[in-house]
Parts: structure tokens; C-alpha cells; sequence
């Protein structure tokens, strides 16, 4: 895969233009690279990717693709389900395909030290990875419980170079506020802003990410024309959307450029944190320390106190900006799974596939199954990351404790209630 | 190369035009001073937004402005801008 494809072109209107928090003054200072910029705003489709990341992406790329015939059985599916996998490499997951590419432009812009928040870790371990492949200082502050209950994710992410905070971690000025990885990506943040060569780096959520995750679903149309395989469901996990996006844009792309039928896009998220089936279309902060824009986004508000569960990925109260627009332009379906029915989705897909999935991907396995009895032609589904270091909940599910952790309305509603709606300024649609 | 004043004008006028725009407001440049704030009580500019301003410079230039030319810097006035903007013009144009 030489170029990712952006679905910015093909949209048909413009993203909300982010805004200013009323309380940020003083002068501008910026580490993000340029080139993630363009990226980003960028009407152009094509971006050829830099050599130096295709030579990384070369040591795991392209990945597998297979027909799950032993899961369609499983499920009782009355179509075929094709499985994308992304937990093939060192991280473990798909995060690999942007930290890769943000590393490398971070290096070119002269940063030295990039800093980040992780929830799961997936994002930590990854970027993690990037930097020791591209010669850059890594520091993570990950979600504390999360780094208690997987410890492997820290030892790996050390392993590779970090250096790994459990959040809430002292070393900042912000002990509470928000919900854990709110939190840890705000210390992030504000800890980035210390140092001389320190920047910030986001994981998920924003334009250039999911571009870079493009090479999924791009390679993933390309395996199922190989195959002679036709889909007319594709289906992924959100947390904020960036596998999502990567597997699933692709295909919106295609179909717009007239180049293939329509597919329908069918995100899966947590009933936990269930932004784009209860949230609302709002303007709404994307860390704790609220000093960075507010983002156009399908949110259940960043104080939501998002219960802990086996699916720190999903943990995020908003989705990212892109896709809450295509969700809010109709091109996105979305259903809420259970952490019971997602975790069983993926005992299923282990014993039938022989891949233990991450609880993430859990959530996109339930979503197959049920999208494998509405479907004509045939689902593909993005296994985003393996599950080796989750295993503890699988542990949970056999002995029977596994709570589902569905979002009251009535703490819905309190976290949104201040939110300003998108609804009240599409300046941006054409 | 040398500065000409009509080369510096030009920079100027599109980086104010475009604060203006990223502010919201509905300003002429001549209006903007060159050492208005980038983010006080007229302009209000955040880093992102900032980022984002500069690429839609690049293309009113014509210029591609190098990665790390903002890099640990900190930018206060307009014409803090205006001075890099046109380094960069100059050099890469």
C-alpha cells in the first residue's frame, strides 16, 4: 500500500469548525506537524505514505483477511463474514498504522519527546513502538486502574523505551476531573507543555489518524476482490472511531467515487459509553484540562463518569469529529453492545477462529453477529487488536461475573445538559 | 534575498485576513494593527485553529511551509506571524 485515501472529498459538506474555549488567552504555541494539519482540512484524496513509514509498515502489512467460516457457524450467520485482523504487530493492535505516521512526522518537525494518555494502553504500546522505530523519547500516562489490572501493557510499553505514568500520576497539576482517560490524555497535555522538544500526541480521534487507518479498509477491499468476496456490511468498534474509520471509510470512498455500491457502515460502541445511539450531536471538550478546542462531536459529556469495564478502548465519551458528522449525515449506523454479549462474541470467535480478540473487537464481533442475520451479501468486520493481555476478563466472563454497565439516563442527561448542540450552527454544510 | 515592502504588505494582508476569518470576525486587515494580540480581546486565535490557518496560507501563497518552522515557538502579535511567514515565503517560494 503506497497512499492512504481521505473521505473528506467525498463527504459533500464541511466538518463544524472546532471552537475556543472561552477561558484560553495568551500567545499561540503549537507542536503539532504541519503535515497533520493538511491532512486533515486538506481536500485532497490521495496522500502518498512517506518510504520510511511504508519500510515499518512492510514488517506487518498487509495483514489478514479470511472468511470466518468457523464463527459464521457459530452465529448462525445467513451470510458470509469476513474478518479483517489487526492484532498482529508488536502493539497489538491497529493503533500501529497511525502512531507509525505520526511518528515520523513529529521526528521531521524537530520534537523530540512525544507524550501521550492511553486507556487500554493499545495507543501507549503503539505509539511506544513508533517512537523506538523512529528514535524519539516516549512518555505515556495511562489510566491507572487500567495499568493495575493489565500489567504486561506496562511492561511492554518499557520495554519498548517508555516511560509510563499510571494516571493520576502527581506529576501534573490535575488530580481529578472528567472521566479516567479524560484525565490521563489532560495530564498528557499539560505535561507536554513543560519541556523544550515535548509535544503532545493524540491517539484516535482526529482527521489524520483515521486517514492513516485508511490502509485497512483499503487493503481489506483489495483482499475481498482477490477472493471474488462481496460485502454489503462493514463493521468495527468505536471508541472515538479510528479502526471504525479506517476499515469502513475506505468503502463510503468508493461508493462515492462511484466506484462500488453502497455499503452500509455499521459502528458498534458500548452500552457503557454509548455516544452515538444516546449522546448528542454538541460541541464538547476532548480532555480534562479543557484548554484545547471544543470539537463538534457525538458526546455523552467528557464529566460522565464512565463505569470501569474490560473494554478500556470503548472508554471515551465522545466520537471523533469525522465520524459524528457522517453519523449525523446519516452514513453511519450504530448499535450499543453489552460487555457480556461483547465478551461471549469473542469466546465464540477464540474457540471457533482460534484468535483470542480484544474485548474492543469483542464489540465488533457481537455487531457482526447480529449484522450476519440482517445481511444480504456478506459482513466484513475489523478485529482490531488481539486479547492476550485482556485475559483476565475472559477469566471473569467464564466464572460469571461479568456485569453489563448500560448508561442511566438520568446521568445522560446531567452530563449533556450544558452542552452546546451543533444543530444551532451548521455554518459549515455546503 | 532582500524584503521588499510589497512582499511583506502581501504576507501581511493574507495573514490578517485569515486571523480575521479564524475569529469570526468581520474586519477589514487594515483594521488589524501589527501588534494586536493573536488571542486577546479582538483576535481569538487557539493552537489548532492557528495550524489550520496557516495551511489555507499555503495555498493563498502558494508557498509549502516547512514542518518544524513553528516548532517550540510562541507567537504573541500578528506580526510575530507576518516575520516567520515571510522568512519562509522567501526561503521556499
Amino acid at each position: 500500500m503506497k497512499a492512504w485515501r481521505s473521505v473528506l472529498p467525498h463527504l459533500g459538506y464541511d466538518l463544524p469548525p472546532d471552537l475556543t474555549p472561552e477561558r484560553a488567552e495568551g500567545p499561540v504555541s503549537t507542536g503539532l506537524p504541519l503535515e497533520l494539519v493538511r491532512q486533515s482540512i486538506s481536500m485532497r484524496e490521495w496522500w502518498d505514505i512517506p518510504e520510511e513509514v511504508v519500510a515499518q509498515y512492510r514488517k506487518y502489512r498487509p495483514t489478514p483477511l479470511w472468511r470466518a467460516t468457523a464463527f459464521e457457524q457459530e452465529i448462525d450467520a445467513r451470510v458470509p463474514v469476513y474478518v479483517k485482523y489487526e492484532g498482529g504487530n508488536i502493539s497489538g493492535s491497529h493503533k500501529l498504522n497511525t502512531a507509525l505516521a505520526q511518528a515520523f512526522y513529529y521526528k521531521r518537525a524537530g520534537i523530540t519527546e512525544v507524550v501521550t494518555g492511553t486507556g487500554a494502553g493499545q495507543w501507549g504500546t503503539a505509539l511506544a513502538a513508533a517512537c523506538a522505530a523512529f528514535g524519539l523519547r516516549c512518555t505515556v500516562f495511562m489510566v491507572g486502574g487500567s495499568l493495575r489490572d493489565k500489567p504486561y501493557r506496562g511492561s511492554l510499553m518499557r520495554l519498548l523505551g517508555a516511560t509510563v505514568h499510571a494516571s493520576p500520576s502527581g506529576l501534573t497539576s490535575l488530580k481529578e476531573g472528567g472521566n479516567s482517560l479524560a484525565l490521563a490524555i489532560g495530564e498528557a497535555v499539560e505535561y507536554a507543555r513543560g519541556g523544550e522538544g515535548r509535544a503532545f500526541c493524540i491517539g484516535s480521534g482526529e482527521n489524520y489518524s483515521i486517514l492513516h487507518q485508511s490502509v485497512i479498509g483499503l487493503e481489506a477491499a483489495e483482499q475481498l476482490q482477490a477472493l471474488g468476496a462481496e460485502v454489503d456490511t462493514v463493521v468495527g468498534s468505536v471508541g472515538a472511531g479510528s479502526n471504525f474509520g479506517g476499515v469502513a471509510l475506505p468503502f463510503h470512498a468508493r461508493h462515492r467515487a462511484g466506484e462500488a455500491e453502497a455499503v452500509r457502515l455499521l459502528a458498534v460502541e458500548s452500552s457503557a459509553t454509548p455516544k452515538l445511539t444516546r449522546g448528542v450531536y454538541a460541541y464538547d471538550h476532548t480532555d480534562a484540562t479543557g484548554s484545547g478546542p471544543m470539537e463538534a462531536m457525538y458526546s455523552i459529556g467528557s464529566s460522565f463518569p464512565i463505569p470501569a469495564s474490560h473494554s478500556a478502548g470503548l472508554r471515551f465519551h465522545g466520537a471523533a469529529k469525522l465520524l459524528s458528522a457522517m453519523r449525523h449525515h446519516g452514513s453511519i449506523d450504530a448499535v450499543a453492545v453489552g460487555q457480556r454479549e461483547a465478551l461471549d462474541a469473542g469466546r465464540r470467535f477464540a474457540v471457533s477462529e482460534l484468535v483470542v480478540p480484544a474485548p474492543e473487537s469483542g464489540h465488533a464481533l457481537a455487531g457482526a453477529a447480529r449484522a450476519a442475520r440482517e445481511s444480504e451479501r456478506g459482513v466484513l468486520v475489523c478485529v482490531s487488536g488481539h486479547g492476550l493481555l485482556d485475559l483476565s476478563a475472559y477469566d471473569q466472563l467464564l466464572a460469571g461475573r461479568v456485569r453489563d454497565l448500560a448508561a442511566d439516563d438520568g446521568a445522560l442527561a446531567a452530563a449533556t445538559a450544558g452542552l452546546r448542540l451543533v444543530e444551532a450552527d451548521l455554518t459549515g454544510v455546503k | 534575498m532582500t524584503t521588499t515592502h510589497s512582499g511583506r504588505d502581501e504576507v501581511a494582508e493574507a495573514v490578517k485576513r485569515l486571523v480575521i476569518r479564524e475569529s469570526r470576525l468581520s474586519l477589514s486587515p487594515a483594521d488589524i494593527a501589527d501588534d494586536e494580540p493573536l488571542n486577546g480581546a479582538v483576535l481569538r486565535i487557539n493552537s489548532l485553529g492557528f495550524l489550520g490557518m496557516l495551511v489555507r496560507l499555503e495555498d493563498e501563497l502558494d508557498v509549502t511551509l516547512p514542518d518544524d518552522l513553528f516548532t517550540g515557538k510562541v507567537f504573541t502579535v500578528v506580526s510575530d506571524l507576518v516575520d516567520v511567514v515571510l522568512r519562509a515565503v522567501e526561503e521556499h517560494r
